[in-house]
């Protein structure tokens, strides 16, 4: 059985990967952002993250760790072009995020990046194949290849008994599986996930955090994590005190 | 086909598609909102088809009625404490009508409250209507009518030659009242034009008929309209609410109402055909009931549905935030929520007209046994093309706030920071 989807072959703004491109997928250079600033003055804003600075290379899993308010969440919206920095630069395959407009930025994002959420964040009413197929909708995929995509996934996941499942029918591991699968529907090249396995039991989360270290093999991966066996999967921990990086350690 | 628009096709077959299977995967919200929609649908086509069956049965009616022109004034509202009748010396108005060439006869017809006891104490408070005679349409279920002697409109006698009292004394009953007091063809009542006047008059009931109920939707008595003056104390001053008037065979009816509404500035006259719609028009109670009724089921459906699929939106709000932080465009979520309340639209749209016949059939029916009219409620090809129209209206209302609605909560700073 095949394990991965045909990857791509190309950097976000279309032209051929050279090997350099492949080893760094994604950077931060000299990141700066704030939070809340309300025009009354510079004492309302919050640092969310002061001179970040760290790569991730194709095939790599790197863990963000730190307590809550320390940027991780930050750094993971900033990586999938949710937020712009205010200053700093963010490349993705050697394109800098904060040089796109918010439709480039989504485009690159819907092709280049997927996303798994800790609360799964699943249509209550869709079925589980509907609910992986879903991104593929915004391209304009016809309804049989996204069907046969959604399925291949599911199937990839360990879920090929439950492609016709809702949400309400899976157990909170198999929902985190079906949200996997949505992430990879797209085949995107960075994996960023917030608290993977936050809102499951010891068990459950060692087989998710399986699946996504073996989705993630050749793919640049981006966990945020309080927990410990789930950043031990990381080839590489950062560790990040209000908002700066205070730890870059393999 | 361009592969943008191509994709843009596919696109939104998708969003249809996740909008019926989330519809088919929440049968009760879809059933109640179908089910609203389509009560609202049928607020519009069984109003509507009443509206037509009153108007077009109540034109029959006139038609039945034989006279041509109908000759009023204004208030004309016979329920109104029962003494508005504000044509005054109308024997006169109607002679001089009939010596026109082109007018075969006119008639005074005055309406007023009437007070029916059967001599024993046993009093019916109803309405009655005062004509020259009873003819064939009357559909007496027993006894005949009545002839007023002395035509006064005839120019056969002058109205000095009127009497101060009753001179006929007959009455046409309306079957309920005979059934109430107890009394049949033959039998003597006594009427009056209120309690303390009622045992005056003695008459003779000679036939039973519901001939004019069927015009003013209350119990009528028919009564000689000399004699009804007599006992209203209008004589005098010679009072009815309409006067009908029939023209020559040669004549043209709309010409002669225009004529006739020159001469007599004062009244409104009209041809029969355009008399019942007047006086609908000058019933607005009934006419703003009927529309407030049509309103609060149309915004009732609104509403209802709307905030069922906006509280499915804010329930899905983060999903719907994450969905939109993984690529999915604004449109696309806000459509899948939206073509959801388009569909359900359409839906409640082909129920309520579905349902339409056969409760316009129930309904007449039961008017049918309650009252006589077996076609009360007509339902005419534009009915259906009006509540199409609504569906059509309330589905895209519903969509696209449902769709605003739920564009509204796909944003990305709903995801936790």
């Amino acid at each position: 059985m095949s394990t991965h989807l045909p990857r791509q072959t190309t950097t976000p703004d279309g032209q051929p990967s050279t090997d350099a491109d492949r080893r760094v997928a994604v950077r931060f250079s000299d990141v700066t952002h704030e939070y809340g600033s309300s025009g009354r003055g510079d004492d309302r804003t919050v640092t969310a993250l002061r001179d970040v600075s760290f790569d991730v290379r194709a095939g790599e899993i790197v863990g963000l760790e730190g307590p809550s308010g320390s940027g991780k969440s930050t750094i993971l919206h900033a990586v999938s072009g949710l937020l712009v920095p205010a200053e700093g630069s963010i490349e993705l395959h050697g394109t800098d995020l904060t040089a796109l407009s918010d439709a480039e930025r989504t485009r690159l994002r819907r092709r280049h990046v997927g996303i798994v959420f800790q609360r799964f964040h699943l249509l209550p009413s869709l079925s589980a194949r509907a609910n992986v197929a879903l991104p593929l909708v915004q391209a304009g995929v016809p309804r049989k290849t996204r069907r046969e995509r959604a399925e291949s996934l599911l199937e990839e996941v360990g879920l090929g008994d439950r492609i016709t499942h809702l949400p309400g029918e899976l157990s909170g591991g198999e929902r985190q599986r079906v949200a996997i699968a949505r992430a990879l529907v797209t085949d995107p090249d960075v994996i960023v996930a917030d608290e993977p396995t936050g809102e499951l039991d010891t068990a459950t989360g060692a087989s998710v955090l399986e699946l996504l270290t073996d989705i993630g093999r050749d793919r640049a991966m981006v966990v945020a994590s309080h927990d410990d066996e789930t950043l031990a999967v990381a080839d590489r921990v950062v560790t990040l005190r209000d908002g700066r990086v205070v730890v870059n350690e393999g | 086909m361009s592969s943008r628009l191509r994709r843009g096709a596919t696109r939104l077959r998708a969003v249809i598609g996740l909008a019926v299977a989330q519809l088919r995967r929440s049968p009760s919200r879809t059933v109640i909102t179908v089910f609203a929609v389509s009560l609202a649908v049928l607020s519009v086509t069984l109003l509507a088809s009443l509206g037509v069956g009153v108007v077009s049965t109540g034109e029959d009616g006139l038609e039945n009625a034989g006279r041509d022109i109908w000759i009023s004034s204004d208030p004309i509202d016979p329920a109104a404490s029962g003494t508005e009748n504000p044509i005054v010396g109308a024997h006169t108005v109607s002679a001089e009508m009939t010596a026109r060439d082109d007018v075969s006869s006119a008639a005074p017809i005055a309406v007023h409250e009437l007070y029916v006891g059967d001599g024993d104490g046993d009093l019916e408070r109803t309405s009655a209507v005062g004509v020259h005679e009873t003819h064939d349409g009357f559909g007496f279920e027993e006894g005949a009518g009545f002839k007023t002697e002395m035509n006064h409109s005839e120019e056969d006698y002058s109205i000095a030659d009127r009497p101060d009292g009753p001179t006929e004394e007959e009455i046409v009953l309306e079957p309920g009242t005979a059934d109430a007091l107890g009394v049949s063809v033959g039998d003597t009542v006594t009427i009056g034009t209120s309690r303390e006047t009622v045992e005056d008059n003695e008459f003779t009931v000679v036939g039973i008929a519901s001939y004019y109920s069927q015009f003013l939707g209350t119990d009528v008595e028919t009564v000689p309209l000399t004699d009804l003056q007599a006992i209203a104390g209008t004589a005098g001053t010679d009072r009815a609410t309409f006067i009908t008037a029939s023209v020559e065979d040669d004549a043209d009816t709309e010409a002669v109402a225009a004529e006739l509404d020159e001469e007599y500035a004062a009244y409104d006259v009209r041809p029969s055909d355009e008399q019942v719609g007047a006086m609908v028009e000058e019933r607005p109670l009934v006419l703003a009931s009927g529309a407030t009724l049509i309103g609060l089921a149309v915004v009732g459906g609104i509403v209802l549905t709307i905030n069922l699929f906006a509280l499915v939106a804010y329930q899905q709000r983060d999903e719907l935030a994450a969905l939109r932080a993984i690529g999915l465009s604004r449109w696309v979520l806000a459509g899948t929520i939206g073509a959801q309340g388009l569909v359900i639209g359409l839906l409640g749209g082909l129920v309520g007209l579905a349902a339409t016949p056969l409760l316009a059939a129930g309904f007449n029916r039961l008017a049918g046994a309650l009252v006589g009219f077996d076609s009360l409620l007509q339902t005419p090809v534009e009915v259906y093309l009006a509540g199409f129209a609504l569906a059509l209206v309330l589905g895209s209302v519903v969509a696209l706030l449902t769709g605003w609605r739920a564009g509204r909560y796909a944003r990305l700073d709903r995801l936790e920071a």
